[in-house]
């Protein structure tokens, strides 16, 4: 067979999985006969309301020199990891507002930041491809700054997000843009699987975000550039169990819904979506109408869900912060014009543990922690 | 009026809606802070009101704005408002005051916030509950507000209150402390109002007050020293200072008003200016009060960041020495000296020969280290002496005088001497050393006496290391602002890895570590086989080529013959089947992408099986056709000539090898390189004043691989604070096609382009400037016989014939007769100079490189630093300098 019949086969072939593609999503388009908004205003549900006192600013965490591009919490201790382009990673108490740790980075071109379930080390990633994990404890050297405990490397392409797997101190995904996710085992250092990558089912463009189910941490999502998220099972590495199209630009964060069941997504098309993890159907579609050209829609560069779902928190690059009824698909409230917001692009926003708090990271150097300001039945 | 005040006490009344009610969220992660519920009885608003029949006498609140004015109107000026017998001024104090009335020591709870506000959603009796404190101020002052919707300046004060109030630490928010708070907190209260209507990044009340009403307001109190913030405590109580406005604050308050101290021990509102000078010695000596408050940790990232921050450094234009300002450079070669001064700012005269220090007009105070390049001249008048006896110029004072008889010196007919730093002392205009001031032990003793300073032993008696910078360590504040970034990119396979290299190899006195050796290494093992793959696959594509060519002869020649032998199947690309074996097992290897996992353990095992498959015919005959193959890297002959050496384990890549080498580490992740430009001190010209204002410049070359350099690029904003962008295009691309994700082949120049659109084009990179390095220049030449350069699509509007003509732009002076590759260079230069005008309206510079030529490399970076200087001066006003512009004079 020569080379040009071959290549007019794989033309024709991928001819047909496109066509096939639309024929699936047009009949995944017919089954969809509601949404969630949709069915709830049927119930007759009402969205919450705030007052835009509700959820306050409490604390704000001064002492990047830099834009802050990621955050995490710890399981429990309230403390708080921030990654900024200052080339450091700074541990916070996130009671008094103080730092605990300043660690300053080889690579200060940081992109995420990770902290271990165990709240002993913390893990970085950035343009130098390669995941740091540096240990709390260990000894501080003498111009105060704590040593590398072990350095991931492997990734082809720089490491745009990364997550420790829940209960298991020694394990690690992260996601780059060598267009895979990789499994680690952070204390040989070595790689357990790959996802993506040579395999068909992988993305096709740099992976942005990852994010582990709670509930079965075998199951992973990942948002790629490729306008997809995609489902791992960190048994199978050789395949995605499942594509999730929908979004109209790159897809920059991905969190598991706290049932485990639905993740949201969050994109460069402006919008957030809810997906069914079983189903793979695309539940709602949070988004708001944006006057002006389209140009200037604002993307969005990370969420978060509430304990209960119920709310979903929506950072912006134009400084918003939407707090979502993912009920309704109604904004309830803005944390972007209350007093005290940022005053620039949030970059990152993360929930604690146990839901009382919500901290996000901007790039106006600064890191707000937000929570609950009023008193207000249950509901 | 009654009928309203029923329903307020009902209200309050019923359990469920009491102030202070009873936290039912979720659990909470902090400590819960100390509360104060109401007792309804005690109450003073609700028992005056009834009592007093007569309105009018009653004290007028003013009323709030109305919701249509502006958040960022201030409220009328509290001090107007008479204050008894109702301490209420606004609802902000009437809250603060039912809180202070309060019983100490039961709880507060985290929803104690929702003092204020009216839950518009519910019904009356909860509005009543929750909002009852202001509903009173409002309805003594116009009954209007109660029906109100809410205004923005309640807003605003209420979350300031509640911010004040849910979020206490355990640390701050003890019961008791507030109950003398009422009154005293008003004012201050009254003042955080305002401020937190105006300013939106104030975070708790004490926030928004600038240092200077905080202090007008601190005077208007009757306690002083006590906490500016709950305003509590005597002179006995510690406390922690604000180094910035000297304002106090109690252990409880202290977290609060400073926050996360990311400037030391200042209140939020001071962060950014400059501490007082008295403090300066306070500057990362921890108190105690911090000790008590926070871990050791804490306080120590604190103290760090006290010490560190730019805003808490002396200024160096602060500091005037010898009647000359200094500059940040020779303010750093004053405090890193062996012997540092004691700086402040002021004026102060230094001797630079025998290392004297004092302030203008005085003795002086201490001997520094001698022969720093700091300040002007010594002035004869610099201490204001009246003895007519000259040290080094400057004529002494009677204290010195007194010293230099006990020294023995004579000093009769007001001579004037010359005092080195290691006290030998000569008469002006004499040869001979006439004696050595310290040199008599009783000196040691009588300079305290006189309080004269005595030289240190440190002292360096040779002035030679003293003023060189780069062997100290620079204050990390200075660091950055010193560091001139230049970002390198370019498609890939531009030149960018070997433009990086040689500027390490030029620059760096260790240009690549043991470790970063041992990765290149590991590169080009791992791209050699690589490369053995491609020709490989060259040889099976050939081999097949030839024999349906001999197919077809046989076709002819025996017409029809089915018997088509076997033997015949032999072509000069035929290998035997153990290479065979190997080829196959190699591309299989190759198509899974798996390359990196079998190495470096193939690398010993397969070279013997590599050379012979290399000494092998087939692939000989293969190589020389390697024009044919288009996947194989202009550069791969390099290393396939040396195959045989390279592939042992025991290769050493020379600093050839490392420039030849494909990428620069196997990651692809950001490489980058600090270096300062040597002088060119070849050039012999005397270094002139610019190129010691940069002295203490560095520059940092950084190489980002190209991977996901797309339009949606999403780490170039990381790259802001770059100087200047050089892009890399290799001019051999526009024949050079590839392939890319979806199986599509794209010319190679077609691509940098649109990767230089994408990047010129990012918001981030708005007033960058650009410098664009056509690499590759070397080869262009014997590549333009080869192919026109209207094979690029972009290109196809070359016409080299008319750049003979002599109207022609190309022919400037110097290059009559300008070669083939130049005035191709010149054209695709101008290509990209008119795209980028299009796309910015700026100018882009072009420069031409030659990757493995150190020289063109060098002259390429000094453009770009060029370009950065004269960036700098359009900045001061200063016009451009005459430097020429060579390249980029050839204009759109």
């Amino acid at each position: 067979m020569s080379v040009a019949e071959l290549k007019e086969r794989h033309i024709a072939a991928t001819a047909t999985v496109n066509s096939l593609r639309e024929r699936l999503k047009q009949r995944r388009q017919l089954l969809l006969d509601t949404d969630v908004a949709a069915f709830a205003k049927s119930q007759g549900r009402s969205a919450i309301s705030f007052n835009s006192t509700d959820l306050i600013c409490c604390r704000t965490l001064q002492g990047h020199t830099g834009k802050v591009y990621s955050l995490d919490w710890t399981p429990e201790r309230n403390r708080i990891v921030s990654a900024s382009q200052d080339g450091r990673l700074i541990v916070w108490n996130a009671l008094t507002s103080q730092k605990t740790h300043a660690i300053k980075l080889q690579c200060p071109w940081v992109m995420t930041c990770a902290f271990a379930p165990n709240g002993q080390s913390v893990a970085c990633g950035g343009l130098d491809s390669a995941c740091s994990i540096f240990n709390l404890n260990s000894q501080v050297d003498r111009d105060g700054n704590i040593p590398v405990s072990r350095i991931l490397t492997g990734h082809k392409g720089y490491v745009y997000s990364c997550q420790y797997v829940p209960d298991q101190e020694t394990r690690l995904i992260t996601s780059s843009g060598d267009q895979t996710c990789v499994l680690w085992d952070v204390t040989t250092g070595q790689r357990i699987s790959v996802f993506g990558g040579e395999f068909p089912s992988g993305h096709t463009a740099d992976v942005l975000s990852v994010s582990i189910n709670s509930s079965n941490s075998n199951m992973f999502v990942s948002g790629s550039c490729d306008m997809t998220a995609r489902l791992w099972d960190t048994r199978i590495a050789s395949r995605a169990v499942g594509t999730y199209h929908g979004h109209q630009g790159d897809v920059n964060t991905v969190k598991f819904f706290p049932d485990g069941q639905r993740f949201g997504t969050g994109s460069d098309d402006s919008t957030c979506r809810l997906y069914d993890m079983r189903t793979g159907h695309q539940l709602q579609v949070y988004s708001q109408q944006h006057e002006g050209d389209d140009n200037d829609v604002p993307i969005v560069t990370s969420i978060a869900f509430s304990i209960s779902g119920r709310l979903l928190f929506a950072g912006y690059s134009s400084g918003d912060c939407y707090v979502w009824d993912t009920l309704m698909a109604e904004v309830v409230l803005n944390l972007g014009t209350s007093q005290n917001s940022h005053e620039a692009r949030i970059s990152c926003l993360g929930l604690s543990s146990d839901g009382s708090a919500l901290c996000t990271g901007s790039w106006d150097k600064n890191l707000k922690i937000w929570a609950f300001g009023g008193h207000r039945k249950v509901i | 009026m009654d009928r309203r005040l029923m329903v307020v006490l009902s209200a309050a009344e019923s359990a469920d809606y009491s102030f202070a009610d009873e936290y039912k969220g979720p659990p909470l992660p902090y400590d819960i802070p100390r509360a104060v519920p109401i007792d309804v009885d005690r109450i003073p608003l609700a028992a005056v009101a009834p009592a007093s029949a007569g309105l009018p006498d009653l004290p007028v609140v003013h009323p709030l704005p109305s919701p249509s004015s502006s958040p960022l109107k201030k409220p009328p000026p509290p001090h107007a408002t008479p204050a008894p017998p109702l301490p209420a001024a606004s609802p902000t104090s009437v809250i603060e005051n039912h809180a202070a009335m309060d019983r100490p020591g039961a709880e507060v709870s985290g929803a104690l916030g929702s003092f204020g506000f009216p839950d518009r959603s519910t019904d009356l009796s909860e509005v009543v509950d929750s909002s009852g404190a202001i509903g009173f101020s409002d309805e003594l002052g116009n009954g209007a507000a109660w029906s109100n919707e809410m205004m923005p300046n309640r807003l605003s004060t209420e979350s300031a209150l509640s911010s004040e109030f849910s979020f206490l630490s355990s640390a701050s928010g003890d019961g008791d402390e507030d109950e003398a708070v009422a009154l005293q907190a008003k004012k201050a209260l009254l003042v955080t109002f305002q401020e937190s209507g105006q300013s939106s990044c104030s975070m708790s009340p004490a926030v928004g007050v600038t240092p200077r009403a905080r202090s007008e307001d601190l005077e208007m109190k009757t306690k002083k020293r006590a906490c500016h913030r709950c305003l509590k405590g005597s002179r006995f109580t510690e406390k922690e200072t604000c180094l910035a406005c000297d304002a106090k604050y109690c252990s409880g308050c202290v977290l609060r008003a400073m926050g996360s101290m990311p400037e030391g021990r200042k209140c939020i509102s001071c962060i950014g200016s400059p501490i007082l000078e008295s403090n300066r010695e306070r500057l990362g000596r921890s108190s105690r009060v911090l000790k008590k408050l926070l871990s050791s940790r804490e306080v120590q990232l604190v103290m760090k960041a006290e010490k560190d921050c730019e805003a808490n450094q002396l200024r160096p234009e602060d500091v005037c020495v010898n009647g000359t300002k200094l500059s940040l450079e020779e303010m750093v070669l004053l405090q890193s000296c062996s012997c540092p001064p004691n700086l402040k700012p002021g004026l102060y005269w230094y001797d630079k020969v025998s290392g004297y220090w004092g302030k203008e007009g005085h003795k002086p105070d201490r001997i520094i280290t001698p022969h720093l390049n700091v300040g002007g001249t010594l002035m004869q008048n610099a201490s204001n002496g009246n003895t007519g006896i000259l040290i080094n110029g400057r004529e002494i004072t009677k204290v010195e005088l007194q010293m230099l008889k006990w020294a023995g010196v004579h000093c009769a007919g007001n001579p004037h001497f010359w005092l080195n730093a290691d006290g030998t002392y000569l008469e002006e205009g004499q040869k001979n050393v006439k004696g050595q001031i310290w040199e008599k032990p009783i000196m040691k003793l009588l300079c305290p006496v006189l309080s004269l300073p005595f030289p240190s032993k440190v002292a360096n008696p040779s002035g030679e290391e003293v003023n060189n910078l780069f062997s100290r360590a620079v204050p990390d504040c200075f660091d950055t602002k010193a560091l001139q970034k230049l970002l390198l990119v370019g498609h890939h396979e531009s030149g960018t890895s070997t433009i990086f290299k040689q500027a390490k190899f030029l620059y760096s006195s260790v240009p690549f570590s043991e470790d970063e050796r041992e990765d290149i290494k590991l590169m080009i093992q791992t791209s050699i086989y690589n490369y053995l793959a491609i020709l490989l696959e060259g040889r099976e594509r050939f081999e097949e080529e030839s024999l349906d060519e001999q197919r077809d002869k046989q076709h002819l020649d025996s017409s029809g013959d089915v018997a088509f032998d076997k033997q015949n199947k032999v072509t000069e690309y035929s290998i035997s089947p153990r290479l065979r074996a190997f080829s196959d097992w190699l591309l299989k290897i190759m198509a899974s992408g798996n390359l990196e996992a079998i190495f470096p353990a193939a690398t010993r095992e397969y070279a013997p099986l590599v050379e012979e498959l290399w000494k092998d015919s087939a692939i000989q005959a293969t190589y020389s056709r390697r024009n044919e193959l288009q996947s194989l890297p202009s550069y791969a002959s390099y290393f396939l000539e040396r195959v045989v050496d390279i592939s042992r384990a025991e290769y050493e890549p020379s600093d050839m090898d490392i420039l030849c080498a494909d990428g620069i580490n196997s990651s692809n992740g950001v490489t980058y390189a600090d270096f300062p430009f040597p002088c060119l001190a070849c050039v012999g010209s005397s270094i002139d004043d610019d190129d010691q204002q940069e002295a203490l410049l560095r520059y940092q070359l950084i190489r980002v691989h190209t991977m996901g350099l797309g339009e949606n690029c999403k780490w170039l904003g990381m790259f802001e604070d770059v100087r200047i962008v050089i892009f890399c295009v290799a001019v051999t691309d526009y024949d050079e096609y590839y392939e890319d994700a979806n199986g599509m082949v794209r010319n190679k120049m077609i691509e940098s382009r649109r990767i230089f659109e994408g990047i010129a084009s990012h918001p981030t990179f708005e007033q960058m400037d650009f410098l664009l390095i056509l690499s590759k220049i070397d080869l262009l030449e014997q590549k333009l016989d080869m192919a026109p350069l209207t094979l690029c699509d972009w290109f196809d509007d070359y016409n080299p014939v008319v750049s003979y003509h002599p109207d022609n732009k190309n022919r400037r002076g110097a290059q009559i007769g300008a070669t083939k590759s130049q005035q191709a260079f010149h054209y695709i230069a101008v290509k990209f100079k008119r795209l980028f005008f299009s796309i910015t309206g700026r100018k882009l510079y072009v420069a031409q490189a030659n990757g493995l030529d150190g020289d063109s490399v060098d002259a390429a970076l000094r453009y770009a630093k060029e370009i950065i200087k004269w960036e700098e001066r359009l900045v001061c006003g200063i016009p451009e300098s005459m430097y020429s512009t060579e390249p980029s004079s050839y204009s759109h």
